[in-house]
């Protein structure tokens, strides 16, 4: 299981790297979404495998050690609901970018003139 | 002011922000709501300051009243408490100068609300006890920052957002995978804890890589060499105030949390110092340096600044270095951090003055070119005192407050036997010197120049901009003519930070069970 997630992570750090290093906006705003992925994975890898463990409904009698952690999974879907709004954010600018500008291009963007 | 009463902090800004986003409409309401509230953030920094500064006591507040590694602590000590005093004096000024000096175009677009929860999101990171919490703090004011980047947006303006946002975005997120994988190691992300930790030397080796990424991501938030390129590209194209607010407070948040991690927290740890200390100093002479080189190139007025923000920066992580260097003794350390800590209060109130100060020779002149303004002298005679003290500050002319911050930072360093460093120092220094007077000379000393830029004919008004610099300006020489107390306050809280053990009694309690010992039973679900 860990093995997985972290060759998951991997590929994932790996993609956003090489979407970011494009000459093309939209491919870089994705490859910062895609990092964010991969950090979500990375903390749940951190939290230790899963496997045979109970789901943290704690009930008396039951050895701690036989749960999940719950507090990554917390900690994952607080970072998820700020990536949502990054994101959000990050699309509207893109938007705005493309009807001032009616270019994506990295390359064209820097030729604007400063005004 | 009690334990619980910290919340405070967080309560008024967000208050503030609630407010002025259901008044949307009514702009007077929102500016009368704005002081209001900006008042009463500085009410309780003061009182916060005047319960913990005299005796170094530490004020802890768990929320929901979870016992400490579990739940958020909130964590009132010396340090925190200067820097919410500072930061909420500068938030007063910078919003006075906007709120009037700022028509109703730029001051639309809910600038209101951003402005109180960008103050959220800095108290925040100021209080928080915990490594998450810190994340999300941070994300709260960059948050706010970036959609601040956006108001009333040039398409120049935007094209520079992209850099600013895509790479704090990173930043976060890599700080974000740090503070999974620290807690998949340690098991606690209360700060606390981990200083706990550290101090016991159990920190396993293969946290040694994690915490060296987060020097990766405090430094890019802070501008540190060589992660300092988005910053002098972004910050000239905002407005004069806005400029001031983000260099006031977005990067001394980043050393302030330098200081907080890599000298509290770990600084007890060799495995890490031994690391970091040497990449921080070796950072820091070359930030200080070329910062200050490129200062001195530039021709405008908001460049020169938002580039020098950069060479500042580099004397905060000199202390932060000298502190946490290896075979250096207890005092040395304390007036390394606490020099640390008296130069980003410094820097703080003069840079944001500085920049206050550019917004407004632009308003006079119609330009902030240092090749088509001059005459400023005449034209606005009290401006120029203020500016002349302002820079002569940031220089580190005695008796201002610039001074005395160097100079505990150049005697720490002498008594470390680091004299490369103190020699960049003192050079920089002198550019420093140069880049300010050049923006005299050109702004303000010499005759008017270049029949290219209109000069504006009516006088334009300025009263809000002179009140934010003059209470600035009064900050700074305050802590000039009164380094001493100031100085004895930052020692204290330098005190608490080399030695953190009252910072771990306070927040996790005198008998401490750890996480994995812990059976059902004591975790009772009623607090």
């Amino acid at each position: 299981m860990n093995l997985l997630i972290s060759i998951m992570v991997g590929v994932l750090f790996g993609a956003s790297v090489f979407l970011m290093l494009g000459r093309e906006l939209k491919g870089v705003c994705m490859g910062v979404f895609l990092l964010g992925h991969g950090a979500n994975l990375a903390i749940l890898g951190a939290s230790g495998s899963p496997i045979g463990k109970l789901a943290p409904v704690l009930e008396h009698g039951v050895d701690l050690a036989r749960y999940t952690d719950p507090l990554p999974q917390a900690l994952i879907l607080t970072a998820i609901v700020i990536g949502f709004a990054v994101q959000a954010f990050l699309l509207t600018l893109l938007v705005i970018t493309w009807r001032r500008t009616q270019t994506l291009d990295l390359n064209k963007l820097a030729l604007e003139t400063e005004h | 002011m009690t334990p619980h009463q910290i919340i405070f902090f967080i309560i008024i800004p967000m208050a503030g922000g609630i407010c002025t986003i259901l008044a949307h409409r009514q702009r007077k309401l929102q500016r009368f709501l704005g002081i209001g509230f900006l008042l009463a953030n500085i009410v309780t920094a003061a009182a916060g300051l005047c319960a913990v500064a005299p005796t170094g006591s530490i004020l802890v507040s768990q929320m929901g009243n979870w016992p400490a590694p579990f739940g958020i602590s909130l964590v009132l000590d010396t340090l925190s408490a200067l820097m919410l005093m500072m930061s909420s004096i500068v938030c007063l000024a910078v919003f006075l100068y906007c709120v009037f000096q700022f028509d109703d175009d730029q001051q639309g677009g809910f600038f209101h609300p951003l402005f109180h929860l960008l103050i959220l999101g800095v108290q925040w990171s100021f209080l928080t006890g915990d490594f998450f919490n810190l994340f999300v703090a941070f994300e709260i004011m960059l948050m706010a920052s970036y959609a601040m980047f956006c108001v009333g947006t040039t398409t120049l303006q935007m094209k520079h957002a992209y850099k600013y946002v895509l790479l704090n975005l990173v930043g976060s997120i890599l700080f974000v995978t740090c503070a999974g994988l620290l807690y998949g190691q340690l098991g606690t992300l209360n700060m606390a804890d981990i200083t706990r930790i550290a101090m016991s030397g159990q920190l396993p080796d293969s946290s040694v890589p994690v915490i060296a990424m987060l020097v990766l991501v405090f430094g890019g938030k802070t501008a540190i060499f060589p992660l300092w390129f988005w910053l002098p590209d972004t910050y000239h194209t905002l407005p004069g105030a806005i400029g001031g607010l983000f260099a006031g407070l977005l990067t001394k948040v980043g050393a302030y949390v330098m200081i907080r991690v890599f000298v509290m927290i770990f600084g007890s740890a060799e495995s890490i110092t031994s690391i970091v200390s040497p990449l921080l100093l070796g950072s820091a002479a070359v930030t200080m340096f070329l910062g200050v080189l490129g200062a001195v190139s530039m021709h405008s007025v908001r460049r020169i600044l938002s580039i020098h923000i950069i060479s500042q920066v580099g004397y905060m992580l000199m202390g932060i270095g000298l502190a946490i260097a290896a075979g250096i003794a207890f005092d040395s350390r304390v007036m390394a951090v606490a020099g640390a800590i008296f130069f980003i209060m410094h820097n703080m109130v003069v840079k944001c003055c500085l920049f206050l100060c550019g917004g407004l020779m632009h308003e006079h002149a119609g330009s902030d070119n240092l090749q088509a303004i001059g005459g400023l002298l005449k034209r606005a005679p009290w401006l120029a005192v203020l500016f002349m003290i302002a820079a002569m500050s940031l220089a580190g002319l005695p008796p201002l407050s610039g001074f005395f911050g160097k100079w505990v930072l150049l005697v720490a360093g002498l008594q470390s036997e680091h004299y490369v460093i103190v020699i960049i120092a003192v050079i920089t220094s002198l550019f420093t010197l140069l880049s300010m007077l050049k923006i005299w000379s050109y702004g303000f000393w010499s005759p008017p120049q270049g029949d290219h830029v209109e000069h504006p004919t009516v006088r334009p008004r300025t009263f809000g901009g002179m009140a934010g610099i003059t209470l600035l300006v009064v900050m700074a020489l305050s802590m000039g003519f009164g380094a001493q107390h100031y100085y004895q306050l930052c020692e204290t809280a330098a005190k608490s930070v080399v030695d953190p053990t009252a910072y771990v009694q306070a927040v996790l309690g005198e008998q401490h069970t750890p996480i994995k010992q812990l059976s059902l039973v004591e975790t009772s679900l009623e607090p």
